[in-house]
């Protein structure tokens, strides 16, 4: 797909592609390889604009979409798509706010007086039998300890950037809000 | 035909009594959720995951909660109410410093400890994610075989169990303690293939009630305010810029990418395969080196590697519950564009 099909695509997301290039992606030769690419975008989008209380007032994404599918896509698997969309369920709130606490208090304090700790699972976790094992024994382990001032921070930044995306799946947004509050709160 | 006043009221009553029976019954029979036959625990499994996504957000209920990782444990107060589909939420820290969030629909007030180093504005996203993942579709039934595995008892109320055994070597297996007539989570834990405990959330006192005072959520804790409003129209933002310079090769089947706050100021792409979520971050190496390899704290893996593309040094590092060898082998699959990679600025951190 080249650039220009990337770009009237991305537009097509923001509900800003003109028509004529509209009609040049929809006639593009390899619609499979542009469905491939306007699904996964979509679905980032998705998850970005779809949420409860500020629902759309025109979908013209939407429409564009069923537009696209309905040209290749057979209903059936449609119909399927729907289905699976169904039984899908929000990550816990609770192991949310876990993540942040510990990034937030456990940064200062546990870190760097129980390093140990860190080093023992790992060793536990290179005897275990099975591909895990194979996986993780192939990994060479940092312990804390060895980290200077500079980099456990950089490392907390790590955590705290992360913990804000798990917070995207908070669903209560507090939660997420908690994580970061704290590991605010541990630096 | 008339009544005397006095019958009148009674029928009035016994109606309201029937009115009430019924809508309770129906209640009732609705909260008794799996409909899947007894026989069948992965049904019945699926049953009640089904009903955690509302129940985390649509049940009132106020407690504490801890979380424990390693030999740490920490402590939250939590009041949580939805009243005319608007939610209301307190969190209070309940060790080390003191601070709070409220949130009441859209709006965000945050009071934080005075020691805070990190800039807040950097630290709070503005974007509406915090509702963002769930609505994304995750089958993650492909990659945790759901099971009903038993009846249990957590803060004084009847649970069932949940596990989430991964089926492959790439994630981590997950338990989850499901309150029985609201389906709300009250308790969980992340299990190594060993079935080691590497985190576990749990409440310790839970009240599920939908009479919790308004004072419940008011702000108390004295300090610095921090007020956010969640706006939705503002998140318009592609995944395909965050990515722009770098390409994840491989993943663990499953992981799609999620929406990321805009307010990280590194190169983040967040995947998530509905239960466990790892961030990749790239960026160009400053005089700060980092060690390779991969350091852990409970479930989480923070995995670093640094690689050198067009004469400059960049550091992937990948952090998220996963395992250690998973973290590896995703920051072994990112490849970094040369042309980007000359002329990245120089700007972060």
């Amino acid at each position: 797909m080249d650039e220009r099909l990337r770009e009237t695509l991305s537009a097509m997301m923001d509900d800003e592609a003109d028509e004529l290039s509209v009609r040049r992606l929809l006639s593009h030769g390899n619609q499979d390889e542009i469905r491939a690419q306007w699904q996964r975008w979509q679905q980032v989008r998705d998850l970005m604009h779809e949420s409860h209380f500020a629902p759309y007032s025109i979908d013209v994404a939407g429409a564009v979409r069923e537009a696209i599918d309905g040209q290749a896509v057979p209903a059936d698997s449609r119909r399927k798509a729907r289905a699976v969309a169904t039984s899908y369920w929000h990550w816990p709130v609770a192991a949310m706010v876990a993540l942040a606490l510990v990034v937030g208090f456990g940064a200062g304090a546990g870190w760097e007086s129980q390093p140990g700790d860190v080093t023992d699972i790992l060793a536990a976790a290179g005897i275990d039998e099975g591909g895990a094992a194979e996986l993780t024994s192939a990994v060479e382990e940092v312990a804390w300890q060895r980290l200077d001032e500079d980099q456990l921070r950089q490392m907390r930044q790590y955590l705290l950037e992360h913990a804000q995306h798990n917070s995207v799946g908070a669903g209560g947004g507090s939660m997420g809000y908690a994580r970061m509050v704290s590991a605010n709160g541990g630096y | 035909m008339k009544f005397p006043v006095k019958n009148r009221l009674v029928m009035a009553l016994r109606f309201v009594f029937l009115a009430v029976s019924f809508f309770m019954g129906a209640s009732v029979a609705y909260s008794q959720a799996p409909e899947a036959p007894e026989s069948e625990p992965v049904g019945q499994a699926m049953a009640w995951l089904e009903r955690l996504g509302p129940a985390l957000n649509m049940t009132s209920y106020e407690g504490v909660f801890v979380y424990a990782r390693g030999d740490q444990v920490h402590s939250m107060r939590i009041a949580h109410r939805y009243r005319d589909g608007r939610v209301e939420e307190r969190l209070v820290m309940q060790d080390g410093g003191s601070g709070e969030i409220v949130r009441k629909g859209m709006h965000v007030v945050c009071v934080l400890p005075d020691h805070g180093r990190i800039r807040l504005d950097e630290v709070i996203p503005s974007g509406p994610f915090a509702e963002a993942f769930t609505s994304q579709l995750m089958p993650f039934g492909q990659w945790y075989l759901p099971e009903l595995i038993g009846e249990d008892r957590v803060a004084g109320y009847d649970v069932v169990t949940v596990a989430l055994t991964a089926k492959d070597k790439h994630r981590y297996s997950h338990r989850l303690w499901l309150e029985k007539s609201t389906g709300l989570l009250v308790k969980s834990h992340v299990r190594d293939v060993d079935e080691s405990v590497l985190e576990h959330f749990q409440f310790t006192s839970l009240n599920i009630t939908d009479d919790i005072p308004d004072s419940e959520f008011d702000v108390q804790t004295q300090g610095r305010e921090i007020t956010r409003h969640l706006d939705a129209q503002k998140a318009r933002q592609t995944p395909v810029g965050r990515m722009n310079g770098w390409t994840l090769n491989w993943q663990p089947e499953g992981f799609m990418p999620a929406a990321a706050p805009r307010s990280g100021k590194g190169k983040a792409v967040a995947f998530s395969d509905g239960l466990a979520t790892f961030s990749v971050f790239v960026e160009p190496v400053k005089k700060l080196k980092m060690p390779t390899g991969a350091s852990r704290i409970g479930a989480t893996t923070v995995y670093m590697r640094e690689v050198s593309v067009a004469d400059r040094a960049f550091l992937v590092a990948v952090v998220g519950e996963i395992p250690p060898g998973t973290a590896r082998k995703v920051a072994d699959a990112v490849t970094i564009d040369s042309d980007v990679a000359r002329g990245w600025p120089v700007s972060d951190h």
